[in-house]
């Protein structure tokens, strides 16, 4: 089977003629649109809340990391809008009957920062040096699928895999790793050296890093893809301050910001020369019904919650207009791969049914149960009130816990949680979001004791089927069971909001949140 | 003179080793670890266990003091978890940012302040008193935050500036510097000037109603004579003390001025390392906060030596 850059693409809309050959080139799929007529240079200064703790892309997981080093680092792939991998500095692919071998021809006369040509060794090496654990890297669990990786040619590169796993080319994507100058760890402080100088093959390369201030990055002279990027700077200014980050903005000290919270976006929407923008998201907020505290044990018991949860007013109070109410996809996924909420059951409220499932399960007399919610998510709070006023209607008296961040993910990864909200995303294929989090132990971690066997098994044959079209209907199926036995009740999907000056031409944002479309970004002033 | 200086030292040499300890620890009961936050949702076991072995995590907790206070011994702090960068380097350049801050806002508030408590301790109860006791009491009463905030909200609306949001050091550009600055300076000096006037005041006010001040009024001693040789020189002590106070409060962390203000300052460094358990810094930062307060502390004892001649008769 030969895959490259247009049949990907076809790949993506996941029409019958999967494989037949789209015309024109398709670039512009990656980064994000091209401008027609962009104006060339300028410096853009992006406000970040949240700043980067370091810049290395093999041993920072933080995702304040990924938004940003993306401009600088890159894989072999790259996470199409529409949940299809498309070649980056690969070029095609061609994948074993077996679907264990992976030969990925590369991209020629592309050059690191450092001024090297990148080689199918480079590939080898950065590949190899991620999934090894004894480097010390948090993304080594995703690349442990690999069994080996090795250099065919200059330019072909051969990835050995365990077991077939379709999601392949999403993992050599750009969340973790990248392809560096082959040896870049041999030296003892590369390490803090990522944080002066960039080695990767991205459009910008890095200028300075100052932790608490700022991160300058300036184009790459020798960038592979001709024409890009459009700036010759981008300074991330790190301003931890919503109020502060309002102020520079409306000073004109900051171009572009993402906002988080909506009330931010109402202070600064209506103001002459700002212009916000909405984008649909991976990420989802989601009750999380751990079967490990009674009586979420009793499918029953859950079923009656989901049908007692109404997510519309839930959004509203939380996020008001900023948000998407989903099913069992994120929003960013829903056309690619979701099934539409007529079509499963328990997404309708209806009180009803649940009194009538509680009393059945024995517990028509109502009980206590506890939510547990995390400080500095500033959604959850409104979201919690509204979801203890719509269960106290099947008789269900919820107490609101709030806990640092710390010790809910010790709770969380432990199995201790039991009622909670979560908020969490992934790369926009339905392996990487489903199968960690829902296959049951030891090979997934199966967060919420869910411990389904018919959900297990599907989640094995959608990574094992490499046809778009097949993968679907297994992912279909597998939300089917997901909505009927209620591990979780995904909520909705935050947007991703954008406010720019009105000088910023074609931004777009990704629905990962990342940084993407900065590449494609040129100042009009 | 010398001795005195040296029983100092090892009693600051003491306390400072006994602070490390009780920052080691304290800082590992905070509940969820390095790793956790960093797999966050993501990675598996065994990548998990490798991090924390990598880290020297999977050690008991001696055996980390032991190595941890062995390099510090020699220069070394580390490397931080979280960044990747050598701690060193990073608790020095924010201390740097963080001590100009101390140093401006101590000149600032003692310009301003001490001054204010001299005039309106000399001229007790009169108007001029009443109004420096009205700058006073809002000074103490407004959060530094709100003021801060408000001097940012405030100016951007009136005039359209907003304070720049790279810092340059002085030594780059001193007038990017004071840009950068003022805002940041001024919140702080607010309170701390109001709590100098208030305090010199008070002072001030004692030493006119001693006995030998009274003399010298009585035998016809010209009024700028018993200023400078009776009132101030016993003000002075105090004002000292005082001046030491503000630069530990300072230099121990003004994390919401260097937040609102994006400043890369020691308060800010700590509080990351503290929200992503990034021990070595969050020890690092606390060392050189301890030590700085110590330094601040020992020169404040010896100008008591210098200023009152008494305090050298030992």
């Amino acid at each position: 089977m030969r895959h490259t850059l247009r049949t990907a693409f076809a790949g993506a809309l996941l029409c019958a003629t999967a494989f037949a050959t789209v015309p024109g080139a398709l670039a512009e799929d990656l980064y994000g649109p091209k401008a027609e007529n962009p104006t060339m240079g300028g410096s853009l200064n992006m406000g970040i809340l949240v700043e980067p703790p370091g810049l290395d892309p093999f041993h920072q997981a933080a995702e304040a990391r990924i938004v940003v080093s993306l401009l600088m680092y890159q894989g072999l792939f790259y996470e199409g809008a529409g949940g299809e991998a498309l070649p980056l500095l690969a070029e095609s692919y061609d994948v074993s009957d077996d679907g264990l071998v992976y030969t990925i021809k590369l991209r020629d006369g592309v050059k690191f920062h450092t001024g090297q040509d990148m080689t199918a060794d480079d590939v080898a090496y950065s590949y190899n040096y991620i999934r090894d654990p004894e480097h010390g890297s948090p993304g080594a669990g995703d690349f442990a699928i690999i069994d080996s990786v090795e250099a065919v040619d200059p330019l072909t590169v051969k990835f050995t895999l365990s077991s077939p796993n379709a999601s392949l080319p999403m993992t050599l994507g750009n969340k973790y790793g990248a392809v560096v100058p082959a040896g870049t760890f041999d030296d003892e402080g590369a390490k803090n050296k990522l944080n002066f100088q960039s080695v990767g093959t991205g459009p910008f390369k890095l200028v300075e890093f100052n932790p608490n201030s700022n991160l300058l990055m300036e184009r790459f002279e020798d960038y592979w893809e001709e024409g890009a990027p459009y700036l010759d700077e981008i300074n991330f200014a790190f301003l931890p301050n919503s109020a502060s980050m309002l102020v520079a903005l409306k000073n004109g000290r900051i171009d572009l910001v993402k906002l988080d919270r909506p009330q931010d976006v109402e202070q600064v929407s209506g103001v002459d020369g700002l212009t916000v923008e909405r984008w649909a998201s991976l990420n989802q907020k989601p009750i999380d019904l751990g079967a490990e505290t009674k009586p979420l044990d009793d499918v029953r018991v859950r079923q009656a919650i989901a049908l007692a949860v109404d997510r519309e007013e839930i959004k509203n109070a939380s996020v008001g207009e900023y948000g998407k109410v989903i099913g069992t996809m994120p929003a960013g996924m829903a056309d690619a791969w979701g099934v539409p909420t007529a079509d499963l059951p328990n997404m309708t409220r209806d009180v009803e049914k649940a009194k009538a499932l509680l009393a059945e399960a024995g517990l028509g007399d109502g009980f206590d149960l506890k939510l547990t919610i995390i400080n500095g998510y500033d959604w959850m709070d409104p979201a919690a009130v509204t979801l203890k006023q719509q269960l106290a209607e099947i008789g269900i008296d919820l107490s609101i816990e709030k806990v640092d961040i710390g010790v809910w993910i010790n709770n969380f990864r432990s199995k201790q949680m039991g009622l909670t909200f979560n908020d969490w995303a992934s790369q926009p294929d339905p392996n990487l979001l489903f199968y960690r989090h829902f296959h049951k132990a030891p090979e997934g971690a199966d967060f919420r004791n869910w411990n389904n066997d018919e959900a297990s098994q599907l989640l094995d044959d959608g990574r094992a089927e490499s046809d778009p079209a097949k993968r679907k209907e297994i992912y279909a199926e597998f939300q089917k069971v997901m909505a009927e036995t209620v591990p979780t009740i995904m909520l909705f999907s935050a947007d991703h909001v954008t406010v720019r000056d009105e000088g910023v031409k074609n931004f777009s944002q990704h629905p990962t949140g990342w940084y993407y479309g900065l590449v494609r970004t040129y100042l009009d002033e | 003179m010398a001795s005195y200086v040296l029983k100092r030292i090892g009693a600051s040499v003491l306390t400072a080793f006994i602070a490390t300890i009780l920052v080691f620890l304290v800082v590992r009961l905070v509940p969820g670890d390095v790793v956790a936050q960093m797999m966050g949702q993501a990675g598996g076991e065994a990548a998990e266990r490798s991090v924390r072995a990598f880290f020297g995590l999977d050690q008991p907790v001696y055996v980390q003091y032991f190595t941890w206070i062995g390099n510090v011994l020699q220069g070394d702090l580390g490397t931080s978890w979280a960044r990747g960068m050598p701690v060193s380097d990073m608790v020095g350049s924010a201390f740097m940012v963080t001590l100009e801050i101390g140093l401006v806002t101590l000149m600032v508030a003692t310009v301003i302040g001490v001054p204010l408590g001299v005039i309106s301790g000399i001229y007790e109860g009169k108007a001029i008193d009443t109004v420096i006791q009205a700058f006073n009491l809002l000074g103490l009463a407004a959060p530094v935050f709100w003021v801060g905030l408000m001097l940012l909200v405030g100016v951007s609306s009136l005039i359209g500036w907003s304070p720049p949001l790279r810092f340059v050091p002085p030594s780059r550009s001193l007038a990017d510097n004071f840009a950068i600055l003022v805002m940041p300076v001024a919140s702080l000096a607010l309170l701390q000037a109001a709590a100098y006037s208030q305090f010199v005041r008070q002072n001030v006010v004692s030493a006119l109603h001693q006995e030998y001040v009274r003399t010298a009024v009585a035998k016809g001693v010209p009024v700028r004579l018993i200023f400078f040789k009776h009132i101030l020189r016993n003000v002075m002590i105090p004002i000292v003390t005082f001046m030491g106070l503000i630069l530990i409060q300072v230099l121990g962390g003004v994390v919401i001025i260097e937040s609102l203000f994006a400043l890369p300052g020691l308060g800010r460094l700590l509080l990351s390392a503290i929200e992503t358990r990034d021990y070595p810094v969050v020890q690092g930062a606390l060392l050189v906060v301890v030590v700085a307060a110590m330094v601040v502390n020992l020169l404040v004892d010896l100008t008591y030596r210098m200023i009152d001649p008494r305090l050298r008769v030992q």
